[in-house]
């Protein structure tokens, strides 16, 4: 029976055995990890010390691994309550920059607490426009939160560390091993293999940096200065609060973007969690904008950088079938535990490039291909063609041509900024606009 | 029934047998893998004595790596070496960067990619901005500050018409045949290193405080090492009054560089002269508009004091500052 569940997975309510609980916490650990080069590259770009570097990662921890127990342990107003954990967010990351050259970590700290409010209060906002996110739209958005993480797996993937520099033949190879591993582990393993490929995956590609990237034992063995256990420092750059209203509107949009990707998120975590559901339920999607929004604002006032819904975690829920929210749980509450062992913090993230970028392929594939199905699982017409098409075309442009956005009027650079937001709202525009007939056609017969 | 349940204990005894085989040689996979980390960890690396911790980019530590590699070939070999050079022309021009060898007098004995070079003397040749780039060459090998021996200019491609920007870097090296020797290799449109402006604000800092006013001539020469493709080094006063604009050829239209702000408002100059109140030279980043995008890049000023006369004054040059990948 216990290896029937095993080959099955968990589902979402499902807690497993204490053992299958700590490791696959672990697994997911790893996978928020990635996310810790958000705070180093912060704190590089605005050549913070290494303390304010610690101390700014500890934060982010917190608030990430607070944000992700908050959005899974199942609390009656707030929070999924699917396998759905909190990462340092992305797409705050340049406004955050601007923020903290404008006004020091203050004014960051206000603005990322300004986004959080904003994304709270979209959150009932979103469960009155089911009627706009039909299921197609829905799988688009899905397939385009696997989209979004493009660019950071592939120049990971690579080992890229600066835009335009040399690419490293053993960069490749780690990353191909890496991510052969965990699909071949998920395909033809059986039991832990199947449900630990990510694990597996992660360790042997480490293993293999080690052996044929120096560079990669060095970073091991410069660890050994950082303290074990130490209490996150509330250094001067960290004290105090502001705001500043010229930064206002680029947040707000931002949240608006963040909140649209945490959307995509959170119907994916459903999509996979809840597969026999005929309609997209709202209540779940709204409590976990909710718990969302609540984690940004946690996280501006504890001093870490914005957070936001992980796509590669639930990318990796999918693919192992493991979906229970009890593991996203525990990995919060792991990240909060980390957050006061540098010594492990600085192991972790110094995780070679290549294997996270392989780690966001694997997560990342799976949520390309959950929406496609998704988008393709009711009947197929014109007008969906030329919405989906559209989309397509318009969401994908701001990745391969961020340049020509740069250069455009200021109300279309705030709209076209990543391929999820865009592709969302000229999605939802299409439609509204494409069905404009039918909805006269009902005014008509209504009126005879 | 019994022949069923003594198939089922088989079975059983199989898939065991099976498991503890592939446990084994997960173990055995893993035990050897640690070993070969472990030997590996151990081994030393043939640029241990290199220092390249100084450069950001891969590109600039594989060149340095690529003139140190044949300068140690060069050193054990001596002359004979050539032929193996000239044997292996491919592996000595990749379409990044290339080999080449000089005497001290600027004869050519070898170009990995221009064999046409090859016994002509280029001591007198300049770039297209009139550079004379062998003489650069000589000096920064006498030079302290650059250990690398950085030299930038501008040529071409071979095989193409439109003037590429290089920076090389060099080794010099004494043969067991007794020749000195210059190996040195060039990257084409390299990335801007921290390194390359500190490099030549500390040249130009030393400069002024060993000749004096007349070395703000040799510094504000177009010409000169202390400018190269956007980088300009500037000197200005305490009070802000520029000596050598970071800008123009010329200081007619005076700014107050204490008072001038970034795009988002900061006043680099001011805070870094704050800064140099406890430091010898500082690094300050500030942003500025990127070409073309519009959208705001990140830049450095690299400032040393330096002092002219009885005076102190404030040397530096601005670069650009990596960015991420995405």
């Amino acid at each position: 029976m216990a290896r029937a569940v095993e080959d099955r997975g968990y589902s979402v309510n499902q807690v497993p055995p204490a053992a299958h609980l700590l490791v696959s916490s672990i697994q997911h650990v790893l996978l928020m990890v990635t996310s810790l080069v958000i705070p180093i590259l912060f704190a590089s770009q605005v050549s913070g010390s290494p303390e304010f570097a610690a101390s700014l990662i500890a934060f982010s921890m917190l608030a990430a691994g607070l944000g992700s127990v908050i959005q899974s342990v199942g609390l009656p107003f707030i929070g999924s309550g699917y396998l759905c954990p909190n990462v340092c967010g992305p797409s705050y990351f340049s406004l955050s920059l601007s923020a903290a050259w404008v006004g020091g970590l203050p004014l960051m700290r206000g603005m990322v607490i300004v986004a959080g409010l904003v994304e709270m209060a979209i959150a009932p906002i979103i469960e009155r426009l089911r009627k706009v996110f039909p299921t197609f739209i829905v799988g688009l958005v899905v397939a385009m939160v696997g989209v979004s993480i493009l660019a950071p797996s592939i120049t990971s993937f690579f080992g890229l560390a600066f835009r335009e520099d040399a690419i490293r033949a053993p960069d490749m190879l780690v990353g191909l091993f890496s991510l052969m591993v965990m699909v071949l582990a998920n395909l033809w393993g059986r039991r832990f293999a199947k449900m630990y490929c990510l694990l597996i995956g992660i360790l042997s590609g480490w293993i293999l940096a080690a052996i044929l990237i120096p560079e990669f034992r060095h970073d091991l063995v410069a660890v050994k200065d950082a303290p074990i256990l130490a209490l996150p420092a509330m250094g001067a750059a960290f004290r105090g609060i502001t705001f500043d209203l010229k930064m206002v509107v680029p947040f707000v949009v931002i949240a608006i973007s963040g909140s649209l990707k945490s959307f995509g998120n959170l119907l994916a975590a459903q999509s996979v969690s809840e597969p026999a559901l005929e309609e997209t339920d709202f209540a779940p999607i709204r409590k976990g904008l909710l718990a969302d929004g609540f984690s940004t604002v946690l996280a501006g006032l504890l001093g870490g950088m914005a957070v936001d819904t992980s796509s590669s975690n639930v990318g990796l829920a999918g693919a192992t079938r493991v979906l229970s929210r009890w593991i996203s749980v525990g990995a919060g509450v792991i990240f909060v535990i980390l957050a006061f062992f540098p010594r492990l913090i600085s192991i972790l993230s110094m995780m070679p490039k290549p294997v996270m970028g392989a780690s966001l392929i694997f997560a990342g594939s799976f949520m390309v291909s959950t929406g496609l199905r998704q988008m393709f699982s009711e009947p197929w017409g014109s007008r969906k063609t030329f919405v989906v098409g559209i989309a397509f075309f318009f969401g994908l442009s701001t990745a391969f041509l961020p340049s020509l956005y740069a250069r455009a009027p200021h109300f279309v650079q705030t709209l076209f900024t990543d391929p999820l937001p865009t592709a969302t709202i000229v999605a939802v525009v299409l439609n509204q606009v494409f069905n404009l007939d039918i909805l006269f056609g009902r005014l008509r017969r209504k009126q005879k | 029934m019994g022949e069923q349940a003594l198939q089922s204990v088989r079975s059983h005894r199989k898939s065991d047998n099976r498991s503890r085989r592939r446990r084994f040689v997960i173990g055995v996979v893993l035990a050897l893998l640690m070993i070969l980390v472990a030997v590996l960890s151990g081994c030393q690396s043939r640029y241990e004595a290199l220092d390249l911790s100084m450069y950001q980019y891969r590109d600039t530590k594989n060149l340095v790596k690529f003139v140190y590699d044949a300068s140690r070939i060069l050193s054990e070999e001596g002359l004979t070496s050539l032929a193996y050079f000239r044997d292996n022309r491919a592996r000595f021009e990749t379409p990044d960067y290339y080999l080449y060898i000089y005497d001290t007098t600027g004869t050519n004995f070898y170009h990995a990619g221009m064999e046409e070079m090859e016994g002509k003397n280029v001591w007198d040749v300049t770039d297209k901005n009139g550079k004379r780039i062998f003489p650069l060459i000589v000096e920064a090998l006498e030079d302290a500050n650059n250990p690398h021996a950085w030299v930038h200019y501008s040529w071409w491609e071979p095989g193409r018409f439109y003037p590429v920007p290089k920076s090389s870097c060099h080794f010099k090296v004494a043969t067991p045949d007794g020749e000195e020797l210059i190996v040195g290799g060039g990257i084409n449109f390299p990335h801007e290193e921290k390194e390359f402006i500190r490099i030549v604000v500390d040249d130009a800092a030393e400069l002024i405080e060993r000749v004096g006013p007349d070395a703000l001539v040799d510094i504000a020469d177009p010409v000169s090492e202390y400018n190269y493709r956007d980088v300009r080094v500037f000197v200005f006063r305490q009070d802000g009054e520029m000596l050598i604009s970071p800008a123009i050829n010329s200081t007619f239209s005076q700014t107050n560089l204490l008072e001038c702000v970034d795009e988002v408002g900061q006043k680099p100059f001011a805070q870094a002269l704050e800064e140099l109140e406890s430091a010898d030279s500082v690094w300050e980043m500030f942003m500025a508009k990127g070409p073309y995008q519009r959208r705001l890049i990140r830049k450095c000023l690299y400032i040393r004091e330096a002092t002219l006369v009885d005076e102190q004054v404030y040397v530096a040059a601005i670069t650009d500052l990596p960015e991420p990948p995405y």
